[in-house]
């Protein structure tokens, strides 16, 4: 049984008269302990996918599908497993942690308020919080406890969260671009303590992003994401080295390299479109260079290959292959 | 923090000087001189021409005038009612209590009932806020004489009484409800939505999410992180209001004959009795000055960001 | 950027390629039409009350001031809608009269404070320094001096009567309409459509009254929409307390302050009618001056 198993997942938001879908039977598996990618472009559906595994859905919107989570589907839970799924077994890092932790109360009390909730006394909550804050790197935990947010870096900010999001012990981490508002030279810390302690607690991670390249490098395992669905999966490392599908070689070939003998990177053609304004066909068809007629009327399905699975009608016949 | 309450304190004493300046200049301002001006309606006999002169130092240079009469107002002699013949510092004081009960009553019913309004209207989309909407924009358009004339009539076929002096302060609360209820509606209003569009602001914030993600019960969010952040807004809007809320209760105060510093106010501007304007009108600014200033001081306990420091410079 | 090649060729013709935002127009007007059935009823409602400010004499049954003891009080009948007043004057007919002073002194007001407010807060705008820092004192003092009390002040000075709460409410709304207009014209002015024009040679005099103003005006129309209704209750809150609009001249505020003494005889409508008058006109005020806001969020998305 996998930790966490999204089977089938649509969501779609009610906007006005005519409903808006935003993903489209989206299936991915965590495995204890396993580091999972989410990568796509934003609007693609990514942050949805993730936020819905605990139970965060957008308001309004209807679901069909499963999402289980050691076996239990959340979409079914109530309120009552639903808070105990957050406050336990599940948690999540956010993108921004300027956005994500309340500026107007302590970082004790942002560290205990589950602990707390959860039972646990007054002191033991503060002392565990102080030692989250030593397993994260933060100098001086008990003096830190005591401080606001505004007194933190970004980078120093989003190591609280981490904390905060380990004090429920969870199997499940959730990290929604947790990089992405950070500076660069702090981005490398913050993921070497995602890592660390994933790898530490054995942890399962799905670690959403928009980066493949950095998704490549941690990952076991990446999903690619376009316009609402899944449009390839394999392991990070044939992914990066061999894409079967035309969207994720258009985003290995985006990223500028450093190497001396590199092609100059190519940006993929047009906007990425959203399932809501998705014509027939394949979505990405208007923006592939090797699209043809039935790949603007057909919709390919996600078909398994040796190591992976991928959504493209061309994808057999070797068109990435130079 | 010492250079932060300095510089409000500073602006406080700026502001109060520039009122006065101008309360006590106005005398100067009115057409004829300040004489026939302050005994306007009334013969001026050579012992009340000599007894003003002396009384405002009018045969002084300007300035020297206005020190004059601000170390008075400083030790509390506004100098003489005329209306009344009593000293205007006793006049006020005797008026001031029951004013200051209907205010405050004013007060805690427009902080109960606009935050609770505000917070449901905020909290529950739909007929509860509509309801809200709908309630507090005709509150605000309702000036406080309409409300109070209307609360009279609705007495009146209620049978209820009205405002009729009662005694001691038991007696007081009890006969200045109506009053109160009138003085806090359109205020009220106002501070229902402020308070409505600072929760849904709140509730829109991911760190509000963040707290579900976490498995906070919703109560506890909603108490520990909409309500409490959404306090900074709320607080300043009720600390501005406090000028207006002063002046709006001479209107109450007239149409339920309540015997206070607003009725004075109205009679003494009807009977042209310029050192009871003078003395009221620097009542007022220097409250609303005082609370506002207790207001700042608040606001960095509300929200840590803004701190003491950064905003001393103002 | 924009603005590069066009500053090498001075000339008139390429503003139509720089310039993108106007709002302007019948199409602007139009979209104002579509804010829904509470905007057209608010409308509609101070249209009306215009009219009857302006054909009071042709709308009004009966003459305001004409006085009748014979009928004080008198309940609704077919001749007289909302009865008579204690004077046995008919009440509608003072309540269409009222609107006359009650919208001229608040039009007042509001037409001098916008045009004075305006003019600080574009020079505010675009030069800053001590006109900008004289705004912001104001406004400190302001809230600590409501119009209202500077009003009573003036009265107390002066006299009773329109002229001096009029222009004591006008000298206190400038400064709002100084520092609302500034923020606005601040806003306006980074965008880049000026910048292109600055680059090209024309004056800030020159840009700010063909293209700032112009795309300003319907921010500014909006706020002076609720400023009115604000300026509306407190002028009638100073004519009810005797400061004002002085008897027997028919005025919301004098009526409600005439009427009072009735309600002790059960006789409410002469003094609620008024009261009805002011509220609704005030929330039209508000109603009308929010779409108007709503429609230039809308248009900036």
């Amino acid at each position: 049984m996998a930790l966490l198993d999204i089977d089938g997942l649509s969501v779609v938001l009610p906007s006005g008269a005519a409903a808006r879908p935003i993903l489209d039977g989206v299936s991915l598996t965590v495995e204890t302990g396993e580091v999972v990618g989410l990568v796509g472009e934003s609007g693609s559906g990514k942050s949805v996918a993730c936020r819905t595994v605990l139970g965060l859905r957008p308001a309004g919107a209807r679901t069909s599908g499963e999402v289980r989570v050691s076996g239990r589907d959340v979409l079914a839970m109530n309120r009552g497993a639903l808070k105990a799924l957050r406050s336990g077994e599940v948690a999540m890092v956010f993108q921004d942690p300027r956005a994500s932790v309340n500026p107007v109360r302590r970082i004790g009390d942002f560290l205990t308020e589950g602990l707390r909730a959860a039972g646990v006394p007054r002191d033991r909550a503060l002392e565990r919080a102080g030692e989250l804050l030593a397993e994260v790197g933060i100098r001086d935990p008990r003096g830190a406890l005591r401080r606001y947010p505004h007194e933190f870096s970004g980078g120093m900010l989003q190591r609280v969260v981490i904390a905060a999001a380990l004090a429920g012990g969870p199997a499940l981490l959730l990290a929604d671009e947790p990089t992405t508002a950070l500076d660069v030279t702090t981005q490398a810390e913050v993921i070497g303590i995602l890592r660390r302690t994933q790898a530490q607690h054995g942890t399962g991670m799905l670690f959403v992003t928009h980066d493949l390249e950095l998704a490549a490098a941690i990952c076991d395992r990446i999903y690619v994401m376009y316009a609402g669905r899944v449009v390839e999966t394999r392991g990070a490392r044939e992914l990066f080295d061999a894409p079967r599908h035309p969207y994720t070689a258009g985003l290995l070939a985006a990223a500028p390299s450093l190497e001396p003998d590199a092609t100059p990177p190519r940006p993929i053609p047009g906007r990425p479109v959203s399932l809501a304004e998705n014509p027939p066909g394949c979505a990405f068809a208007v923006r592939c260079g090797y699209a043809t007629d039935r790949c603007r009327t057909e919709t390919p399905r996600l078909a398994a290959d040796d190591g992976g699975a991928v959504a493209c009608l061309r994808a057999d016949e070797g068109i990435l292959t130079c | 923090m010492i250079r932060f309450i300095g510089g409000r304190v500073l602006g406080l004493v700026l502001v109060l000087l520039a009122t006065s300046f101008v309360v006590f200049g106005a005398v100067h301002l009115a057409p004829g001189d300040p004489v026939s001006f302050l005994m306007r309606g009334r013969p001026i006999t050579p012992e009340a021409r000599a007894a003003l002169t002396e009384q405002y130092r009018l045969d002084e240079p300007l300035l020297a005038q206005y020190f004059h009469w601000l170390g008075g107002v400083l030790t509390g002699d506004f100098g003489r009612s005329v209306q009344f013949r009593q000293h205007v510092g006793t006049l006020v004081a005797e008026k001031l209590p029951v004013t200051a009960i209907l205010v405050g009553y004013a007060a805690l019913l427009i902080c109960a009932a606009g935050i609770g309004l505000g917070i449901l209207a905020g909290l529950k989309p739909g007929f509860a806020d509509r309801a809200v909407l709908v309630g507090t924009g005709i509150g605000t358009a309702t000036p406080a004489f309409a409300s109070a004339i209307a609360l009279t009539a609705l007495a009146r076929t209620a049978g209820w009484p009205t405002y009729g002096g009662g005694e001691g302060f038991g007696g007081h609360l009890k006969h200045l409800t109506l009053p109160a209820i009138a003085l806090a509606l359109a205020f009220g209003g106002l501070v229902a939505r402020v308070t409505r569009a600072a929760v849904r602001d709140e509730l829109g914030r991911e760190h509000v999410e963040a707290a579900r993600s976490r498995g906070i019960a919703g109560a506890a969010v909603v108490r520990r992180h909409v309500l409490r952040n959404a306090l900074g807004p709320v607080v300043t809007v009720i600390g501005t209001m406090v000028a207006g809320l002063l002046v709006s209760t001479t209107m109450v105060e007239i149409v339920f004959s309540v015997d206070g510093i607003g009725s004075l106010l109205i009679k003494s501007v009807t009977n042209k009795d310029f050192p009871v304007v003078q003395a009221l009108t620097l009542l007022i600014v220097a409250t609303f000055v005082v609370v506002n200033l207790v207001v700042d001081l608040l606001q960095p306990l509300i929200d840590p960001r803004l701190s003491l420091t950064g905003r001393g410079a103002r | 950027m924009t603005a590069a090649p066009a500053s090498r060729v001075p000339s008139a013709a390429p503003a139509a390629k720089v310039a993108a935002p106007p709002r302007r127009g019948t199409a602007w007007m139009r979209g104002l039409a579509a804010q829904g059935p509470l905007f057209t009823a608010a409308v509609a409602t101070l249209v009306l009350l215009a009219l009857c400010a302006v054909f009071a004499p042709f709308v009004a049954p009966h003459d305001p001031e004409t006085i009748d003891l014979g009928n004080s009080l008198a309940g609704s009948d077919a001749d007289h809608w909302l009865g008579t007043d204690q004077s046995g004057r008919d009440v509608l007919s003072r309540l269409i009269h009222g609107a006359r002073t009650g919208l001229l002194g608040p039009l007042l007001v509001v037409a001098v404070s916008t045009v004075l407010g305006t003019a600080l807060g574009l020079v505010a705008a675009w030069r800053g320094g001590w006109v900008d820092s004289l705004l912001s004192r104001t406004m400190d003092a302001l809230f600590a001096f409501p119009a209202m009390l500077l009003a009573i002040l003036c009265v107390a000075v002066f006299e009773a009567g329109l002229t001096a709460p009029v222009i004591a409410m006008t000298v206190a709304y400038t400064p709002y309409v100084g520092r609302y207009v500034r923020s606005v014209a601040v806003q306006e002015k980074a965008r880049p459509y000026i910048e292109s024009y600055r680059v090209q040679g024309w004056s800030a005099w020159s840009v700010t009254t063909r293209h700032l103003l112009p795309n300003i005006t319907p921010n500014i129309v909006a706020q002076s929409t609720v400023s009115f209704g604000y300026a509306l209750m407190e002028l009638a809150g100073l004519s009810f307390l005797g400061f004002g609009v002085q008897p027997p001249t028919a005025d919301w505020g004098t009526m409600v302050n005439e009427g009072q003494g009735a309600i002790l005889k059960d006789a409410f409508m002469p003094a609620l009618a008024p009261c009805a008058a002011i509220v609704v006109a005030v929330v039209a005020f508000g109603i009308v001056g929010e779409g108007i806001s709503d429609r230039i969020a809308k248009r900036e998305r």
